[in-house]
C-alpha cells in the first residue's frame, strides 16, 4: 500500500487538483451558468502563487489564498461584466477570457517569464493538505447540493424566473457562482504549481477547458460526486491507455464521444438510474413475494 | 522539432520542445578494450527507465532519440564496455502529458531498481521531472528539452547544447555572403528562438559588421506569414532569418519566395528533418547551424553513423545521435566511477562532463551538466539536407 | 500599405472559406461543431494522401476535398449530433453534449492524421498544379491567393442568396428561427440538417484544400488554430447573420495585419480573443445579427 502510494503520488495528487479544477467549470453549470472562467482563475491561481513563493517567498497557504483573492474579485468582476449573457454566448465570452489569460502570461514580462513560464516554485505543499482541502469543498459543496439551498440553486438553474418569482435573488446567485468557481479554479491552479513547481502559458490553455469539461461530462455534472469520478478517470486513463501506443488518443476520442452521446448524465448519472431500477425492481419483486420489506422508497426521491 | 509545431490552443501540448540540434559524439573511442572484466562495485545489471514519447506530437523526436539509445546501448553491451555488467533500458512514453511524464519519473525515483533516466525530449515534461530528479537525487539526462529549468542542479543533464551557444557558427557563411542587412521573422513562444532573434543576431551582426534593420514577430498559431514577410521584406535586407518551429518552415520559405526575395535565408534546425519537404523547390536554400550532420568529419562521428545505418538502414537524425551521446555519456560516467548507485552516476556523469568526449556530435564539451559543441551549417536543397562547411 | 491589404485580404478569405460553414450550421440547425477543424484537416490531408500516390491537378484535389469533407461532416451528424439531440433533455443540456461530442469526435481523425504524418507537415507536392507569382505596381499576388479570395467571395454571396431566395434556404432560417412551428409547416428537419452539415463539411474541405495549396503545407493541428479565429469571426458579424460572418472574417484579417505590422506582433493572439469577448460584451447580437435568434 505504502509502496502503491509512493510510486503514484503524482497520480494521487493530481486527482485531487483534477476534482478542484473540474467543480470549478461544474459549480456554476450546477448554477445554470454556462462559464468556463474557472480555467482563467486556474490560471491566475497559478501564477499568483508562483510569483509570490517565488519573489516573495510567502508561505503556501498565504500564497494560494492571494492568488483565491485575486481570482475571486476578478470572478466578481467578470460576472458583473457578462451579466447579460447566456447560454452558449456566455461559454464562448468566457473561453474568450481563459485565452486572454494565457496571452497576458506570455506578454507579462519578467513577471510571468513570458513563453517560458516560471520555474521553482518550491513549498512544502503534501497529500495530506489537498486531502483535507478537499474534505472540505466537497463537505460544503455536498451541503448546498440538499435542502432549502439544493432547491434553490435547482430552482435558479432549471426556471431563472420561476425562482425569480419566489423570491430567490437570481442575479445574486449567479454572481455566488462565478465568485465560487473562481475561488476553486485559483486553488486548483495554486496547489497545482506548488506541486509541480512550475507553470507556463501553454499550461493553461484550451486544453485545459476541454479537459476540466471532459471530467465533469464524463462523471456527471450535477454533484460534486460525478466530478471525483470523471478526475479519477481521465488522470488515470492515460497510464492504463499506454499499452495501446500510437492509438491511445482515437481511444480517448472515442470514449469522450461515446459519453457525450450516450450518458448525458455521466457515469454517476448512470449508477444513480442503475441503482434506482434496480431498488425499484427489489421492492417491485418484495411486493410480490410479500415477505420483504421494500427498501429506501423514501430516500429514493422523486422518481423520474 | 516537429512535433512541436502549431500545438495551439489545440491541445496545449508541448510547445516549448527545446530545439536543439545534435552533435553526436560517439563514445565508442574506447572500443578496442572491450574485455575489461567485471569491476567489483557493479552490478550484473545496470537498469535505467527512458521516458521517451513514442506517440503523440512530439513522437517523431522521440523515437529517434530512443534509436539513438538503443543502438548505444546495444554496442555497450556488445563490446562489454563495462565488463560483464548489462545496462537494461525499460522504455516509458509520456505520450505529450507532462504529468504522465512527471508520474512516470516518480515510479523510477521509488523503484530502487532503476538506477538513471533518459529524461523526456519536451521542454514542459522535462520541467516537471527536473524538480523530481532534484528531490528525489535521481540522475536524469535529458536531450532536446531546451527551455530553462530543466538542468536545475547537480543531477539534472542534457545532451543537447543550446541553440543559442552553437548559433555563432554560421558568422563565417553570413559573412561569406556579403550581408549588410538582416530581416528576422521569428517564433516569440518559443524562448530559444526569441533569444536568438533579440540577442545572437544583433550581437553577431555587431561583430561581422551587418544590422538588423526589421524584424516581426509571428505565434505558435500564426500559419500565414504573408503579412510578416511583408513588412520584413521590405526593408530589402541581404539576408533575412526565418525562426519558426518545423512545419512553419515551409510556408514561411514559399512565401518568402513569392514575396520575390531570393537572397540568404538563415533558419534553425526546426527546419531540418524534412519539414521543409513540403515546400519543393521553393524550400531550397535555406541555411542553419546545427549540433549535427551525418556527413561531418571526425572518426567518432562517422563510427556513429555507419553502425546506425547498418541498424536501421537510414541515415541518422541529430536526435539519435544525442540519444546516442546520452547513453555513452552515461556508461563512462559508471566506469569512471566504478560504481552503479544513483550517487556514483551523479558523480560520473560529472566528472565525464569536466573530462569531455568525443561523441556521435563531435568533440563535446559540458558546462553546467549542459552540452556546448562548435554546430556545422547545414542546407536544404530542395530534397535533402547537405552539409555546408564545419569547423570541427 | 497595398501589399499589407492584399495579404489581409487573402488571409480573411481563409477565415471566410472555415467559417462559412461553421456559421452555417451555427446560425440554422443551432449546432455549435467543435470537429468542423478536424473535418477541415482531414480533408486537405486525404487529398494530400491521394495525390502522393496520383498525380492529380487542382480541380480534382477540390473535389476530393469537399467530398471527404461532407461526407465526414455527416458521420458526425449521424452518429454523434442526432443521437445526442434525441436524449438531450432539452435545449442546453443538448448544446452543452454537442459540445463535448464534437470535441471528442474530432479527437479522431487528428490522431490518426498525427500518426500518418508523425505531427508532420502535409502538402500537395504531388499535385501537377504549380503557383504562378505576379507583380504589379510593386505588389505581389500569386495565382494561388487570388483564387481562394474569389472562392471565398463567390461562395460567399452565393450561401447568402441561396439562404435568401431559394426554398430550401428559406426552410432553414425557418428552423433557425422557430424549429417547432418549422416542422409544422412541413420542413424536414432531419434532413435538412442532414444537408446543411454536409454543405458545411464541404465548405470545410475545400477552404481545406485551398488553404493547404495557398500555405504549400499543414500541419494536422491547423484546424484547431483555426476553429477560434472562426468563432471571432461568426460572433463579429453575428451568429445566424452570413453577410455578418463575411464582414466578421476580413475585419478579424485586417485587425490582424494591422497589429502585426505596426506593433512587434506579441498580441495578435489577442485580437481575436478581445473581439470575441468585446462584442459578446457590448453588442452580443454581433455587427449584423438579429437579436435572439434562438430560443433561449
Amino acid at each position: 500500500m505504502i509502496a502503491w502510494y509512493d510510486t503514484n503520488i503524482i497520480l494521487i495528487q493530481s486527482t485531487f487538483v483534477g476534482l478542484l479544477m473540474a467543480l470549478s467549470l461544474q459549480v456554476p453549470i450546477r448554477f445554470g451558468v454556462f462559464s468556463f472562467a474557472g480555467i482563467g482563475c486556474y490560471g491566475i491561481g497559478a501564477y499568483v502563487a508562483a510569483i509570490m513563493t517565488i519573489r516573495y517567498e510567502w508561505p503556501a497557504a498565504a500564497a494560494i489564498g492571494a492568488g483565491m483573492l485575486i481570482a475571486g474579485v476578478v470572478g466578481y468582476l467578470l460576472a458583473l461584466t457578462v451579466r447579460r449573457l447566456g447560454g452558449l454566448y456566455l461559454g464562448m465570452a468566457t473561453i474568450a477570457f481563459d485565452l486572454i489569460v494565457g496571452v497576458l502570461a506570455v506578454n507579462g514580462g519578467d513577471l510571468t517569464g513570458g513563453p517560458s513560464g516560471l520555474f521553482g516554485a518550491l513549498a512544502d505543499v503534501t497529500t495530506l493538505h489537498l486531502v483535507l482541502i478537499s474534505a472540505v469543498v466537497i463537505g460544503l459543496l455536498a451541503y448546498s447540493e440538499r435542502g432549502a439551498i439544493g432547491r434553490r440553486v435547482e430552482a435558479v438553474r432549471e426556471d431563472p424566473e420561476l425562482a425569480a418569482s419566489m423570491g430567490i435573488d437570481v442575479r445574486r446567485h449567479r454572481q455566488a457562482a462565478f465568485v465560487i468557481s473562481a475561488l476553486l479554479g485559483a486553488c486548483a491552479g495554486g496547489l497545482n504549481v506548488l506541486l509541480r513547481t512550475t507553470i507556463a502559458p501553454t499550461d493553461i490553455g484550451f486544453s485545459l477547458v476541454v479537459l476540466a469539461l471532459t471530467m465533469i461530462i464524463v462523471g456527471g455534472s450535477r454533484s460534486w460526486a460525478g466530478a471525483l469520478i470523471g478526475a479519477m478517470i481521465f488522470t488515470w486513463l492515460p497510464g492504463f491507455l499506454e499499452f495501446s501506443g500510437q492509438w491511445q488518443k482515437v481511444i480517448y476520442g472515442v470514449i469522450v464521444a461515446l459519453a457525450a452521446i450516450w450518458v448525458p448524465g455521466g457515469l454517476l448519472g448512470m449508477m444513480t438510474d442503475a441503482y434506482r431500477s434496480w431498488q425499484r425492481s427489489r421492492r417491485d419483486a418484495g411486493s410480490g413475494d410479500g415477505d420483504r420489506t421494500p427498501l429506501g422508497s423514501r430516500a429514493e426521491g422523486t422518481p423520474a | 522539432m516537429r512535433g512541436i509545431l502549431l500545438a495551439s490552443l489545440g491541445r496545449g501540448i508541448p510547445v516549448t520542445l527545446a530545439m536543439a540540434g545534435l552533435l553526436a559524439v560517439t563514445a565508442c573511442g574506447s572500443g578496442g578494450e572491450a574485455a575489461v572484466s567485471a569491476e567489483g562495485g557493479l552490478p550484473a545489471e545496470i537498469k535505467i527507465m527512458t521516458i521517451k514519447d513514442r506517440t503523440g506530437p512530439v513522437a517523431f523526436t522521440g523515437l529517434s532519440t530512443i534509436k539513438g539509445i538503443e543502438l548505444a546501448v546495444e554496442q555497450i553491451n556488445a563490446e562489454k564496455f563495462l565488463g560483464e555488467t548489462k545496462i537494461v533500458l525499460e522504455s516509458k512514453d509520456p505520450a505529450g502529458k507532462a504529468q504522465t511524464a512527471a508520474s512516470q519519473m516518480t515510479a523510477a525515483i521509488q523503484d530502487k531498481s532503476y538506477a538513471a533516466v533518459f529524461g523526456p525530449v519536451a521542454s514542459d515534461q522535462a520541467a516537471a521531472t527536473s524538480p523530481l530528479a532534484e528531490r528525489g537525487k535521481m540522475p536524469i539526462i535529458y536531450s532536446q528539452a531546451g527551455s530553462e529549468g530543466v538542468v536545475i542542479g547537480k543531477y539534472t543533464f542534457r545532451a543537447t547544447p543550446p541553440m543559442t551557444s552553437y548559433y555563432r557558427v554560421i558568422g563565417d557563411h553570413i559573412k561569406s555572403k556579403n550581408v549588410k542587412t538582416l530581416g528576422v521573422v521569428y517564433n516569440t513562444t518559443l524562448p530559444t528562438l526569441k533569444e536568438v532573434a533579440e540577442k545572437v543576431l544583433p550581437e553577431m551582426g555587431a561583430e561581422l559588421g551587418f544590422s538588423v534593420v526589421s524584424s516581426a514577430a509571428v505565434q505558435m498559431t500564426t500559419q500565414d506569414f504573408a503579412a510578416p514577410i511583408s513588412k520584413v521584406v521590405k526593408e530589402k535586407p541581404d539576408a533575412i532569418a526565418l525562426l519558426l518551429v518545423g512545419g512553419q518552415n515551409p510556408t514561411a520559405m514559399r512565401q518568402l519566395r513569392q514575396a520575390g526575395f531570393d537572397g540568404l535565408v538563415l533558419g534553425n534546425t526546426a527546419a531540418g528533418a524534412g519539414n521543409l519537404k513540403p515546400a519543393g523547390q521553393d524550400g531550397a536554400g535555406m541555411t542553419w547551424p546545427s549540433d549535427f550532420h551525418p556527413d561531418q568529419p571526425g572518426e567518432s562521428t562517422k563510427k556513429f553513423v555507419d553502425l546506425y545505418q547498418a541498424k536501421f538502414n537510414e541515415r541518422p537524425l541529430n536526435y539519435a545521435a544525442e540519444g546516442y551521446d546520452s547513453a555513452w555519456w552515461l556508461a563512462r560516467a559508471v566506469k569512471q566511477a566504478g560504481g552503479a548507485s544513483r550517487d556514483d552516476i551523479q558523480r560520473g556523469l560529472d566528472v565525464v562532463a569536466a573530462e569531455g568526449f568525443e561523441g556521435a556530435m563531435g568533440k563535446l564539451a559540458f558546462e553546467n551538466r549542459d552540452m556546448r559543441l562548435t554546430g556545422v551549417i547545414v542546407q536544404w536543397n530542395g530534397t535533402e539536407e547537405v552539409l555546408v562547411g564545419s569547423d570541427s | 500599405m497595398l501589399q499589407d491589404l492584399i495579404n489581409a485580404l487573402s488571409l480573411g478569405s481563409i477565415y471566410l472559406l472555415f467559417a462559412l460553414g461553421m456559421s452555417l450550421v451555427w446560425g440554422t440547425v443551432g449546432i455549435l461543431n467543435f470537429a468542423h477543424g478536424a473535418i477541415f484537416m482531414f480533408a486537405a490531408f486525404v487529398s494530400s494522401v491521394i495525390t502522393d500516390q496520383v498525380r492529380l491537378p487542382l480541380p480534382a484535389l477540390i473535389v476530393i476535398g469537399a467530398a471527404v469533407g461532407a461526407l465526414l461532416s455527416v458521420a458526425v451528424q449521424l452518429l454523434a449530433f442526432q443521437p445526442i439531440m434525441r436524449r438531450a433533455k432539452d435545449h442546453r443540456s443538448g448544446e452543452m453534449q454537442i459540445l463535448i461530442g464534437g470535441i471528442g469526435v474530432a479527437a479522431i481523425p487528428l490522431a490518426i492524421a498525427e500518426e500518418v504524418t508523425g505531427s508532420n507537415p502535409f502538402g500537395f507536392a504531388g499535385s501537377s498544379y504549380v503557383t504562378s507569382t505576379f507583380s504589379l505596381l510593386g505588389v505581389r499576388v500569386t495565382s494561388t491567393q487570388l483564387m481562394v479570395v474569389a472562392a471565398a467571395l463567390v461562395i460567399g454571396i452565393g450561401v447568402i442568396v441561396w439562404l435568401r431566395f431559394s426554398r430550401s434556404g428559406l426552410a432553414l432560417r425557418s428552423i433557425g428561427v422557430d424549429p417547432e412551428t418549422a416542422s409544422l409547416m412541413g420542413v424536414n428537419r432531419r434532413v435538412l440538417s442532414l444537408s446543411t452539415m454536409a454543405v458545411a463539411g464541404g465548405l470545410a474541405g475545400l477552404a481545406g484544400v485551398l488553404l493547404t495549396y495557398n500555405l504549400g503545407a499543414i500541419t494536422p493541428e491547423s484546424g484547431d488554430v483555426l476553429l477560434i479565429k472562426a468563432f471571432a469571426a461568426v460572433i463579429l458579424g453575428g451568429v445566424g447573420s452570413m453577410a455578418g460572418v463575411i464582414v466578421g472574417a476580413y475585419v478579424l484579417a485586417v485587425a490582424e495585419t494591422i497589429v502585426l505590422t505596426q506593433t512587434s506582433g506579441l498580441w495578435v493572439d489577442a485580437v481575436s480573443f478581445g473581439f470575441i469577448f468585446a462584442v459578446l460584451l457590448f453588442k452580443s447580437e454581433g455587427l449584423f445579427g438579429r437579436r435572439e435568434v434562438r430560443r433561449t
